[in-house]
């Protein structure tokens, strides 16, 4: 929220210097974001009355006005279309710098007509964001004034305003609580004002049909006002904050807002059908045009200000927007002020609902102090009066009634206790009892505080804590270490391990998007997604991945130019239920200097990596041909699925090369498989006493056939002793024919007690040829 | 006598042929046939059984010498050709040196494991535990069980990701504090790593996705003091012993009383010394320990966000850096923090 720092001073006695200030309010837990200077107009633009305005020939907008100074007067050339005669403005005397423009106004001739200066926007002269026309200015200040001199700069703060603290939304809620940590009384203007009363000369009739969404409303009626633009005090005021004077009567309006933080709306009476406004419940599909002459169609939980009895048009949104055609205008003459306390859930759901974003609903949804509207009708009908003219009605209308503040138990004890310091009691109480709250000390077990209508943030105990902390200082908080009995079990619950290893074997790790779309989760034939966003940011994004390699996929699209790759990811996909994982992807050279030879990516190296992770683990790793169609972004005749320790954990392969082209890229093979991958158990064996026997055996096969049949066939027949079996050689070519693979394996024997013979183990190597011949497979000699 | 038969003039031929071998198997062969049992020395010596005793000793005694002579010309030629040929070995084994080495890509750890890793040294060795959790979240953890009340503007300080069956992806890594309370008994120490998720518009100081480091701590008697420690042995770890902190008050529903903390530090890129503002903390609500099932105890919990601590000190311009897989950036991220 915007503040200055001058209006400021107004309510708090010796207020410090702008820094000073920002500091205090920071350690109030109201930081200040930043600190803005406004300047007021620039020196050298003086008050004028515009005395005629006759338009120039061969200009369809163009007019050639006369100006009065009070002891000069000017012929100006202007094309703004509010120019006026009797219009009271702001002329830029030739020779004024405009900062705002960048130019400094001369004395020339314009479509033949001398022109002396410039008459003024009120973004000319830099004072707020309006280019539309000429200033319009109150007649507070004499013609020939130079305007700065009666509009000052200002020291604008912007507050940032936590959702708890509603009750700072106003120069006076800051100025509140300033002076409580100060330890001063404010000095409030609205001090020795009386609120509005109740009776028979409110001249208006009032009613309220939703009780629950609008616990109070006044309506004070100001009768026979001139509706004008509004004093430059007042006008200098708001402009300072970024609001765009209107006049007299919308300003008022604006300026109690700010003051004291209650929003209020003035109606034209003589648009309200029996001088009547009734708060309801919207009809469904009411229509209605707001302010800014957008049409809505109303909801049944919306709530309306409605002309009359209720039966009519609602006229504005309550507690958000007015409507479009009952507002104060030139032609007024009598004003029904509105002033209301609204519930603050309705208008948070009304507004969301019509996508509105107001002002008056930034302050209603976070609450605004439901005592305030007697007193807030009072101060704007007073101010009105001031400004605008008129009487203000001797009563006003009220309908219900003011809220009644829970009491909340407080043991001074549990400051100490919670915040680590103590504040002596009395000390305690001063604090509650500056900021509002009433205290009665007299119960045994502890305090009673009442907290005040505008703090409803507090509620219970810790609330009340946090305020004898706030206001003490938390720069007295002490730094010590808690005394707990915790030991924390061994665990890695962010695989730092995995990614170290990976790392270590020359991987980059990257972090991707969780977000995917399902045209790319078909374009790279992930599965479809399980999850969509409802608000999404864009298609491409609106939904959640339902596997790692796709982002893989992105990150190697990209990195083209890189002679090869070797990435991870370990992240969550989102499918039934949501998995962590790991991906790894390889392609390109991956291994070897430029001038070598090297090693490019292929499938066993991927292989590699993962039975690396399996050994580092004493974990068991197999990878199984893929059925057909299980992993359709695998290339069917490069596609495994990876068995760890039995369990099956994902996938392996080379991606499909329809993938491939999709992005691009050269063969490319990826591993993705769930984690934490887990460890098998670490028990020493004992260091064997006996040599193990060998014998080598080498089979043709047709290709297809996997070396884990042949395997298989192998420890089947090998018998008991049998230690380990793998190939050592795999050959293809001559004078093998087409389709054919030689596969050399090797067999190794132990027996636990004694020596094998060479008898026994030729026996078993027979038993294995057999084997092997009984599954129709070629023996080589 | 004849020359064959004279020592001194096979020693010097002898000398003659082993100076001429040039390598070791022709030296071999020289004292095969210089002092072999059929070289001309060793016949010399079979000679001596017909001679008179004086000639015997004088001509045993030349002999004897012309042998010893051969074998120490033959022993100082072996090493002679030994060196020699060690000296074209190593000549043959040569190997440019300045040619580049063999390897792949080096691989790194991203940026912000990094930096995560760094903040769990810190913790694990301050004796916190560490869970992870998940993402997508329920309204009821990410918001209701941490006092957020519904229809509450706080809610809208987060902007929220919606999933179309009413779930959301988590704003904050607090829905962990409820969930591991659900799943310990007090008291405990620990740390939650992970992403949230902000529906915001994108710039380069803003993602929709990010991470943040989350801290709760429960017990029969935490304090804020104990709060302000916490932070304060953070920060002294990561910016060095007697760094400066502070806490001033703020608003998140989840704590009461609430405070931002901040750190001094000296900024490295422009040299300034300013509060880096970290991030939020408080006592825990008693409406979350209500959520939880806890009774009679306190605690504190206070969370940050992991990219403003890689992007600040090592200078990274735009947060979306992080998400968009560039080598030309992860290589720059491989060095050790």
């Amino acid at each position: 929220m915007n503040i200055t720092h001058e209006w400021l001073a107004e309510w708090v006695p010796n207020l410090p210097s702008v820094d000073e200030t920002a500091d205090l309010l920071a350690s109030l837990g109201l930081p200040v974001e930043s600190v803005t200077r406004h300047d007021g107009p620039p020196p050298g633009v003086l008050v004028v009355d515009v005395t005629s305005v006759t338009p120039i020939d061969g200009s369809d907008h163009l007019t050639l006005v006369t100006v009065d100074a009070g002891e000069q007067t000017a012929s100006v050339v202007c094309g703004a279309p509010n120019v006026h005669v009797g219009m009271r403005t702001a002329w830029a005397t030739p020779g004024t710098t405009l900062p705002a423009l960048g130019v400094t106004v001369e004395a020339k001739t314009v479509h033949g007509q001398a022109s002396e200066g410039m008459v003024c926007s009120p973004k000319e002269l830099g004072v707020y964001d309006d280019a539309s026309g000429l200033i319009a200015l109150g007649d507070d200040v004499e013609p020939g004034t130079a305007l700065a001199d009666v509009w000052p700069a200002a020291t604008v703060m912007d507050v940032e305003l936590t959702p708890n603290r509603a009750d700072a939304f106003s120069v006076r809620g800051i100025a509140r609580d300033l002076c409580a940590k100060l330890g001063v009384d404010a000095l409030d203007p609205t001090r020795d004002l009386p609120p509005v009363v109740a009776g028979s000369d409110a001249g208006v009739t009032t009613r309220v049909d939703d009780p629950a969404g609008c616990p109070q409303l006044v309506v004070q009626r100001i009768d026979g006002v001139a509706v004008r633009p509004s004093p430059v005090w007042l006008q200098a005021r708001l402009a300072a904050l970024g609001l765009r004077p209107r006049n007299g009567v919308v300003d008022v309006t604006n300026y109690v807002t700010y003051e004291l933080g209650q929003p209020s709306h003035a109606y034209d009476l003589s648009a309200l059908d029996h001088e009547g406004i009734t708060v309801r419940a919207a009809k469904p599909d009411e229509p209605l045009e707001l302010l800014d002459g957008r049409s809505i169609t109303l909801h049944a939980d919306d709530l309306v200000i409605a002309t009359g009895d209720g039966a009519g048009q609602p006229v504005g949104l309550a507690g958000v927007m007015g409507g479009a055609g009952e507002s104060v205008t030139s032609a007024t003459t009598n004003v029904a002020l509105e002033v209301a306390h609204f519930n603050p859930v309705r208008i948070r759901k009304a507004a969301k609902r019509h996508g509105l974003h107001t002002d008056a609903h930034l302050r209603f949804e976070r609450g605004v102090d439901p005592d305030l509207p007697p007193l807030a009708a009072s101060r704007a009908a007073q101010l009105i009066a001031h400004v605008a003219g008129g009487a203000v009605r001797s009563h006003a209308a009220v309908e219900g009634d003011t809220d009644v503040r829970a009491a909340v138990p407080f043991r001074p004890s549990r400051v100490a206790f919670l915040m680590g310091f103590s504040v002596a009691e009395a000390d305690q109480r001063a604090y509650l009892e500056r900021l509002g709250c009433e205290v009665d000390a007299t119960g045994a077990d502890g305090w009673t505080v009442t907290p005040p209508s505008w703090r409803f943030d507090l509620k219970i105990e810790e609330d009340l804590i946090e305020e004898v902390a706030r206001l003490h200082g938390y720069e007295h908080i002490a730094a010590t270490k808690p005394e707990l009995d915790f030991t924390p079990p061994e665990r890695d619950a962010t695989h730092r391990a995995l990614r170290d290893e990976l790392v270590a074997a020359g991987h980059q790790e990257t972090i991707a998007y969780v977000f995917t779309g399902a045209d790319e989760a078909s374009a790279v034939h992930a599965p479809a997604p399980h999850v969509y966003l409802s608000n999404p940011q864009g298609l491409e994004r609106s939904a959640l991945r339902t596997a790692l390699y796709p982002g893989l996929l992105r990150a190697a699209a990209q990195n083209q130019d890189a002679s090869g790759l070797r990435l991870f990811e370990i992240g969550r996909v989102f499918l039934s239920e949501e998995h962590e994982r790991l991906a790894v992807l390889h392609a390109g050279r991956i291994d070897g200097a430029a001038w070598q030879p090297g090693e490019t990516a292929s499938f066993h190296r991927l292989k590699g990596i993962l039975e690396t992770l399996a050994e580092r683990r004493n974990a068991r790793v197999a990878v199984v041909p893929a059925d057909p169609d299980e992993f359709p972004m695998l290339h069917p005749g490069v596609a495994g699925r990876v068995i760890w320790n039995d369990q099956d954990i994902g996938m392996i392969g080379r991606l499909h090369p329809r993938v491939e082209r999709h992005h691009e890229l050269s063969e490319t093979f990826v591993l993705e498989i769930d984690v934490p991958l887990p460890a098998g158990r670490l028990t020493i064996r004992e260091l064997p006493r006996q040599p193990y026997a060998e014998r080598d055996v080498a089979v043709v096969v047709p290709d297809v056939v996997p070396y884990a049949t042949l395997e298989a066939a192998v420890m089947k027949a090998a018998g008991p002793h049998v230690l380990t079996v793998f190939p050592f050689d795999v050959y293809q070519g001559k004078p093998l024919a087409d389709g054919h693979k030689s596969v050399a394996i090797r067999m190794r024997w132990r027996h636990p007690g004694r020596a094998l013979t060479d008898a026994e183990v030729d026996e078993h190597l027979q038993s294995v040829i057999a084997q092997l011949q009984a599954d129709g497979y070629e023996i080589r000699s | 006598m004849n020359e064959s038969q004279d020592p001194t003039a096979l020693k010097q031929a002898a000398l003659q042929e082993i100076q001429e071998a040039g390598d070791l198997d022709a030296l071999q062969q020289c004292r095969v046939r210089w002092l072999g049992k059929k070289g001309p020395l060793t016949a010399l010596l079979r000679s001596l059984g017909s001679m008179s005793p004086e000639e015997r000793k004088a001509f045993g005694q030349d002999v004897n010498a012309a042998k010893q002579a051969v074998q120490a010309a033959i022993d100082s030629r072996k090493t002679e050709l030994e060196a020699a040929a060690l000296d074209a070995q190593l000549e043959n084994e040569r190997v440019d040196v300045t040619l580049p080495g063999t390897h792949g890509p080096s691989g790194g750890l991203h940026l912000l494991t990094k930096v995560t890793n760094r903040l769990l040294d810190v913790f694990q060795s301050l004796g916190y535990d560490v869970v992870t959790g998940p993402e997508l979240e329920t309204e009821h953890y990410n918001f209701s069980a941490l006092n957020f009340p519904p229809e509450h503007p706080a809610r809208d300080e987060q902007d929220t990701f919606w999933t179309e069956d009413g779930r959301l992806l988590r704003t904050h890594t607090s829905p962990m504090q409820v969930r591991y309370m659900e799943q310990h008994k007090p008291p405990f120490k620990v740390v939650v790593p992970g992403k949230v998720f902000r529906n915001e518009a994108v710039d380069a100081t803003h993602e929709a996705q990010f991470h943040q480091l989350e801290a709760l701590v429960v017990g029969e008697r935490v304090t804020m003091a104990d709060l302000k420690g916490a932070i304060q042995e953070m920060a002294d770890a990561l910016f060095g012993e007697g760094t400066k902190t502070r806490l001033q008050p703020s608003f998140f529903p989840f704590v009461e009383p609430g405070a931002e903390f901040a750190i001094w530090w000296t900024h490295p890129k422009t040299g300034k010394e300013e509060w880096l503002e970290l991030g939020g903390c408080g006592m825990v609500h008693p409406n979350v320990f209500k959520a939880a099932g806890y009774e009679g105890v306190t605690g504190f919990a206070f969370g940050f966000g992991i990219e403003r601590l890689a992007m600040v000190p090592y200078g990274v311009p735009d947060i979306r850096w992080f998400y968009q897989s560039d080598l030309r950036v992860l290589d720059q991220f491989r060095g050790s923090l």
